[in-house]
């Protein structure tokens, strides 16, 4: 079988070498991830979205040679395109193609990243999908995605991560395509690239793409330090208040682990026991969606999970310096939401105080030492996690996540519980309609008892005495109301 | 009981219907073995060479189209859920640990026409997979109480869909367009009946009774694997499922006499959104109707095309345009889907979108695009299968229309064999104003 190993130039080392990570394999498909190292955490003040905006540019804009038309045509035979995903720390570019297509296809990704046409027609079209993407798109028609999103940037406050990728509304209209242009020169270099490329292309036809790529100035631009969230002295929330069915909650806290940090493995075990998207096995699923029908899914993460109601598995290339651990309440009925944050809460609590059983531990470790291989099934994934590895310094992911699990104990993932999950010090983050009346409730101490329209277990209706009124501890001050019209705005 | 069962016996009453290798030029590049089991169940095996994975996709030829009675919209959809319900042998705690342990993923949806249920996973849990999927077809067990929470976790689905735009114009249009038959309610089902569900327990057996049989189902079992293998497992473990005998009576669509609109007023601020559809045909592969649809739908509207740089690239006016020709069991719509910046360009949207649409029934198309339509096709194919799971999915597709992967080498042959003067008569016939439902969504007053 194949056992292809990522190798990683590093540009600090060989300054005239791009740093590459390559995946070369015998299918008739190339697949590229072009990512750099640079995205919203280095917007400038009052010009959230600039990242975005300039990625967006790219691959949805002409080139010096080509319209935006023009581009579209010639990709269009090739049933390919160049799409982009912006985050706090990277900016991706990813596509591919057919080898009959390579060549053509290369030209058209070189022309839009390293010679971009900048035509103000493009800039206009490109901001009003930005715009619309926040005004529509997040706050309109996802309110899963905005409870999540909002979460994010609540923990983040006053730091570089503190707004959403996507940028804010009043600061994308002020965005000019100047600003893009300046971005693009000083965060577009060598020194934040890595090329990213798998399939059947060829020895001679990478040199070429890294001979390409170097016409990028090397130096980077300025980058801020990313700096921790501050602490979370006492529990917060923020409800967003919009007209809409069902009440939609996401709740978390920051954590200092990330990959390549020791208590990654130990962590993502607890994370997985408690539930992943989708998965049926998981203790929220179970708890939430199984037995009470409070909802369609209840799930816990320890990295940054974003669309993630349009896909099963994280996508990769959204590396972060700092992460946090969060819990995604899928939307419930308006009556249950008390009910779903207690029981949610309850859940963790238990996790926190019990740790896993050997027979949990047991299974959820054999559950992820297999579905590491389903979170790399694909070429393009594969080269999205080996990118990931060569950011966080770490080896080939599913070689290191399973060596790193084969060695796990259950003390250690009960030790990391310990240390980095708590109950207390969250935020979190609520999108529903009838706002004043539902901070009214969680600022009570009252009970918030559920019924069931079937009979349930006496051990069940048991534990809901204990749920229903499971301490909050928030006071009203602790509870801040926003119109939907004010958040990203 | 499945070890009494001669694995020869088997293997002889089966009818093998393909096995050897395709010729290059079909579209599907992979050979395959297609066997019937003498129960009705059918088997398609895809060895791949994409190592140690393999994806099985068990497709149900049963949708929101076998929904006849009225009252009793979304029931597909909720055994969807059901089915994870477990049996005596593997009561859901089994049935999910054995899937947590073994790493899969593991999924289901469902659509108009069918329920689909997948798990990706290691090559050495094929037989794992297989059995315990057996089970659950044959042997699905809930108990009323049990029946009655995942009613709400259903509702629970609809919520979290509830607040996209998308969505509900789709309902609001599939309800205007369609009189009598079942295309007029989504898969996730009318509200009301989603609301009802809890009281439907015993109709839920009924269900499951009529539609959970082997006559419906194809499995299908793509990647690192051993057909002759697959083929034994499949005996073993699925060779007793009974044959069953209920034939839905799914009414006909009357002919559409006249034009037909519809509007969503939306709570929320959003952008205006219309769809311009039209009553299509039944998909078929035996004519040409399906692949000149496709190929208008692309030509027409999709982002090379003149409609397309005009409203999005050029004026501005609209951030998103695209069409979809209906590849459905039964007669379906042809849509055609905007979304403008302003309420105002509605009337303007729709005017540009009937002009286009005349204009390809009076001129025949340039035979250089379609050709250029013809390479997107193919090379879409080739660049989407690049795993098993993708593999499984994309066959799926096929074969719950015609229960085998050559389906598709049937409709990409149609692609082939299309002139510019067929793609004019298909819009001609089917893209009339008779025929058309406009609905339109716009936000409070009408304005994003």
């Amino acid at each position: 079988m194949r056992r292809l190993v990522p190798f990683l130039l590093l540009a600090a080392a060989v300054p005239a070498q791009i740093r590459t990570v390559a995946l070369p394999s015998k299918s008739p498909l190339v697949t590229f991830r072009i990512v750099f190292t640079t995205g919203s955490a280095s917007d400038p003040a009052g010009k959230y979205g600039l990242a975005y905006l300039t990625a967006m540019m790219l691959a949805n804009g002409g080139t010096e040679n080509l319209t935006y038309k023009q581009v579209v045509d010639a990709f269009y035979p090739m049933a390919s395109g160049l799409s982009a995903q912006v985050d706090v720390e990277m900016c991706t570019f990813s596509g591919a193609t057919h080898v009959d297509n390579l060549s053509g296809y290369y030209n058209l990704l070189r022309g839009m990243l390293l010679t971009p046409g900048w035509r103000e027609d493009d800039f206009k079209r490109v901001k009003d999908d930005a715009i619309n993407a926040l005004k529509v798109g997040l706050r309109g028609n996802n309110d899963e995605e905005l409870a999540k999103e909002l979460l994010y940037q609540n923990i983040h406050e006053g730091t570089p991560y503190g707004h959403y990728s996507g940028g804010w509304v009043s600061a994308l209209e002020a965005i000019t395509l100047d600003d893009v242009k300046q971005f693009y020169r000083s965060q577009y270099t060598q020194s934040h690239l890595i090329l990213g490329i798998a399939g059947g292309y060829t020895e001679v036809f990478l040199e070429k793409m890294q001979k390409d790529f170097r016409k990028l100035p090397e130096d980077g631009g300025l980058q801020p330090r990313i700096t921790p969230p501050r602490q979370i002295e006492s529990t917060r929330v923020v409800i967003v208040e919009k007209d809409t069915r069902s009440v939609a909650i996401s709740l978390g806290f920051p954590i200092r682990v990330t990959r390549g940090s020791p208590d990654y493995p130990a962590l993502l075990l607890a994370s997985t026991y408690l539930g992943q998207h989708r998965m049926s096995s998981g203790v929220l699923y179970d708890r939430m969606r199984e037995q009470r029908g409070l909802n369609y899914g209840d799930y816990s993460y320890i990295e940054y999970f974003p669309r993630g109601m349009f896909l099963m598995e994280p996508q990769p290339n959204l590396a972060r310096q700092q992460q946090i651990f969060q819990l995604w309440i899928r939307p419930v009925e308006p009556p249950t939401a008390k009910f779903a944050l207690r029981l949610a809460l309850f859940e963790l609590d238990k996790l926190c105080r019990e740790g896993l059983s050997q027979e949990a531990f047991e299974r959820t470790r054999g559950f992820l030492t297999k579905y590491v291989n389903v979170l790399t099934k694909t070429k393009r994934a594969e080269l999205g996690y080996a990118i990931d590895s060569a950011y966080y310094r770490i080896p080939q992911y599913n070689s290191y996540l399973k060596s790193a699990l084969a060695k796990l104990t259950r003390e250690d993932v009960n030790g990391a519980i310990k240390t980095n999950l708590r109950t207390s010090r969250l935020v979190i983050s609520v999108v529903s309609k009838n706002a004043e009346e539902l901070k009214r409730q969680l600022a009570s101490d009252d009970p918030s008892p559920m019924t069931y329209n079937s009979p349930k277990p006496a051990a069940l209706t048991g534990e809901d005495k204990t749920v229903e009124r499971w301490p909050l501890n928030l006071k009203a001050a602790d509870i801040v109301v926003k119109a939907v019209g004010e958040v990203f705005q | 009981m499945e070890a009494m069962v001669s694995k020869l016996l088997i293997a002889l009453c089966w009818a093998t219907l393909a096995c050897a290798a395709q010729p290059p030029q079909k579209i599907f590049p992979y050979a395959y073995s297609q066997e019937d089991l003498p129960n009705g169940l059918r088997l398609v095996t895809v060895p791949t060479d994409y190592p140690n994975i393999v994806a099985t996709f068990i497709v149900v030829q049963t949708g929101a189209r076998n929904e006849v009675e009225p009252g009793h919209t979304g029931f597909a959809h909720l055994f969807e859920h059901l089915m994870f319900k477990g049996t005596e042998k593997f009561p859901p705690a089994r049935y999910n640990e054995t899937l947590n342990r073994i790493g899969a993923a593991s999924n289901a949806s469902t659509s108009d026409d069918f329920t689909v249920y997948h798990t990706t996973f290691s090559r050495e849990d094929v037989e794992t997979v297989l059995q315990m999927e057996a089970d659950r077809f044959q042997n699905l067990k809930y108990s009323e109480a049990e029946f009655k929470t995942e009613t709400l976790a259903v509702l629970g689905e609809y919520n979290k869909n509830s607040s996209n735009t998308f969505r509900k114009l789709n309902e609001v249009l599939s309800d205007t367009a369609f009189d009598r038959h079942t295309y007029k309610h989504s898969a996730m089902g009318f509200l009301r009946d989603i609301q009802d569900m809890p009281n439907q327990y015993d109709y839920s057996l009924k269900f499951f009774d009529r539609y959970y049989r082997p006559e419906y189902t194809t499995i299908i079992v793509v990647g690192d694997v051993n057909p002759k293998a697959v083929r034994e497992l499949a005996a073993k473990y699925w060779g007793m499922w009974k044959h069953g005998s209920y034939r839905p009576d799914i009414p006909t669509e009357p002919p559409q006499s006249a034009p037909r609109t519809g509007h969503v007023d939306w709570p929320q601020q959003t952008l205006p959104i219309m769809t311009v559809a039209f009553k299509g045909p039944a998909y078929t592969d035996s004519a040409k109707d399906t692949a000149a649809l496709d190929v208008l739908a692309m030509l027409a509207f999709s982002p090379n095309s003149d409609l397309y740089q005009k409203l999005v690239i050029q004026e501005q006016r609209a951030d998103t345009l695209g069409a979809n020709a209906p590849t459905s069991m039964d007669p379906a719509l042809f849509t055609i889907s905007a979304r403008l910046k302003k309420a105002a360009d509605l009337a303007y949207v729709q005017e540009q979108v009937l002009a286009t649409i005349q204009t390809f029934q009076e001129k025949p198309v340039d035979a250089a695009r379609l050709d250029t339509v013809r390479k997107r096709l193919r090379y879409g194919v080739a660049l989407s299968m690049d795993n098993s799971e993708t593999i499984a999915a994309i066959v799926s597709e096929y074969v719950a229309l015609r229960r085998s992967p050559d389906t598709m080498n049937k409709l990409f042959e149609q692609y082939a064999s299309l002139s510019p003067e067929d793609v004019r008569q298909a819009a001609t016939r089917y893209l009339v104003e008779k025929g058309r439902t406009i609905v339109t969504l716009t936000g409070p007053g009408g304005e994003q």
